[in-house]
């Protein structure tokens, strides 16, 4: 099975600074993949090489990814000026847009919410209607830049869930950056650790669901990962 | 007693009494007023009658000579008698259609010069040095060119008053459009929008504010010299009413003037709020 994203030798510098110092990557169709490291080790940037978003910035190699690709920001941004369901349906040119959108909508739980304006629901809400606008796609490939991370911890928990799901029944492939070791761990198959733009782990996980944070093979790979990311206690 | 003795007291019944059951909450005491209270929608109108009662007080004592000001009863009754004759509604007609005619050309102007200036290289490249030029120029300084190449009849101030209308809704316009949120530009890319639906879902969209903004200012500018203009050469409009009534020492109608330029203002600035609240309602929505 040829991989669903493919990179080869990618470098990436601002001004002279290799953020991207080439990265050598495949991931398989339907594979989710969370991706991890230090603020700053261009996480962000890989992502937004894959995503096609970074022309313009000096680098080199390759990137093959499929065309049908949906991206969630780490802020929801969402149009202010249009409704809850033009914002899922925007860009999407399909007959059917709207019945569809409805249906995704109503699958993260903001059935009736249609009509409402962005600015008026809450950050988390914001946020299921951005995983929304991304699925009714039907990606290939969902591109997630630490979507969660303006979320409280209660309501994070509540998005893993529903990503799980969303991803268990559409089974796209999945790239999430975070910065939750944790989250890493309850929603990935594998794991990469990328410090000063290199990939220096790469790690499957094998932990069989349903995930618990207490379980000791989960509290192991903790240790593991937050070793390889420097944290003193555990170095 | 001391302060210290009655706060120990204090906060002795308070650990004492932890968990109090629920009381029904007392009503707040005076709060210290930081912001004044919000005025009842009406409360607008105190000052000005106050103004025009105090004016009216003053000429029936005859502290204000007519020959300077016309009582406030005065002008009432010349504004009902000129309407009656016909001859109000005629110059309001005339100065009206100047000033909302020279409004909408100057707006579309200026609209369609930010478009082009916030959209493309090559209209920002032409556009914005000219108007920001003009910008610097007051448009009543053009006066004496405007009249020698349009002569001193109505096209020469409907010319003017667009082009003094042009300008803050071309600056606002365009900062707006210039200004337009980047990560908007990558969602756009990212879900694959075409040009032309980029500009109508999000470029213009996103530049109503400011053009709203800039719509409220030309207003304004709209008046100022739409005032000045009617001193030059009228034989209709509510200027040419008061400079007759100035030779003729006719206080009363010039008060008349004033008030219908009054009326014409605020009706426009109302008309402009309303459009601006249907276009905008997303943002009332976040009680902005
Ligand atoms: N447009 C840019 N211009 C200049 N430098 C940039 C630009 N984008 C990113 N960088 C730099 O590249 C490095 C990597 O940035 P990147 O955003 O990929 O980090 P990250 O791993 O996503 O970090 P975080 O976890 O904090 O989001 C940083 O040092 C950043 O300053
Ligand atoms: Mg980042």
């Amino acid at each position: 099975m040829s991989p669903a994203v493919r990179i080869e030798a990618l470098t990436r510098a601002f001004a002279g600074r290799v953020v991207l110092d080439g990265i050598d990557l495949a991931i398989q169709p339907g594979e989710f993949v969370a991706l991890i490291g230090r603020s700053g080790c261009g996480k962000s940037t890989l992502l937004r090489a894959i995503a096609g978003l970074d022309d313009g910035v000096a680098g080199g190699g390759t990137v093959e990814a499929p065309r049908s690709k949906a991206i969630l920001f780490q802020d929801s941004r969402l149009l202010p000026w249009e409704r809850v369901l033009s914002n899922v349906t925007l860009g999407l040119a399909a007959a059917d847009a709207e019945p569809r959108a409805r249906r995704v909508l109503a699958a993260v739980g903001l059935e009736g919410r249609e009509d409402a304006w962005p600015g008026t629901l809450s950050g988390g809400e914001q946020q299921r209607v951005a995983l929304a606008r991304a699925l009714v796609r039907e990606p290939a490939l969902l591109l997630a830049d630490e979507p969660f991370g303006a979320l409280d911890a209660l309501t994070r928990l509540r998005m893993h869930a529903l990503l799980a799901a969303l991803v268990a029944r559409h089974r796209p492939t999945v790239l999430l950056v975070t910065h939750d070791v944790d989250e890493a761990l309850t929603l990935a198959d594998r794991i990469l650790v990328m410090d000063q733009g290199r990939i220096t782990r790469d790690l499957p996980i094998a932990l069989p669901p349903p995930r618990r944070r207490s379980d000791a093979g989960f509290d192991a790979l903790r240790g593991l990962l937050l070793n390889a990311l420097g944290v003193p206690e555990h170095a | 007693m001391s302060d210290r003795a009655s706060y120990e007291l204090i906060s002795v019944a308070d650990v004492l009494l932890p968990i109090d059951p629920p009381q029904p909450r007392p009503a707040p005491r005076a709060a210290p007023v930081l912001a004044p209270r919000r005025l009842p929608a009406w409360g607008i109108l105190f000052g000005p009658l106050v103004l025009v009662l105090v004016w009216e007080a003053a000429s029936q004592t005859g502290l204000l000579s007519p020959r300077l000001l016309a009582a406030p009863s005065t002008a009432v009754t010349s504004g009902f008698a000129m309407l009656q004759a016909g001859t109000l509604q005629e110059h309001f007609l005339a100065s009206a259609q100047r000033a909302w005619l020279g409004l909408g050309i100057g707006v579309a102007i200026g609209l369609v010069l930010a478009l082009a200036s916030g959209l493309t290289r090559l209209g920002e490249a032409s556009i914005d040095g000219v108007v920001q030029v003009k910008r610097a120029i007051p448009t009543l300084a053009l006066i004496p060119l405007a009249i020698l190449w349009l002569g001193i009849g109505e096209v020469m101030k409907i010319a003017l008053i667009a082009t003094s209308v042009l300008v803050p809704v071309y600056i606002n316009t365009h900062a707006a459009l210039r200004g337009i949120d980047l990560r908007f530009v990558e969602l756009a890319r990212s879900v694959g929008l075409g040009r032309a639906e980029f500009l109508r879902r999000v470029a213009l969209p996103g530049a109503l504010p400011g053009f709203f903004t800039g719509l409220r200012l030309a207003v304004t500018a709209c008046w100022t010299a739409l005032v000045v203009l009617e001193q030059i050469n009228t034989t209709e409009g509510i200027g040419y009413l008061m400079n007759r009534a100035r030779d003729y020492g006719q206080t009363d109608v010039i008060v008349v003037g004033l008030a219908v330029y009054a009326v014409l203002g605020l009706a426009s600035d109302m008309a402009v709020r309303a459009l601006e609240r249907r276009a905008l309602s997303w943002r009332k929505a976040l009680g902005a």
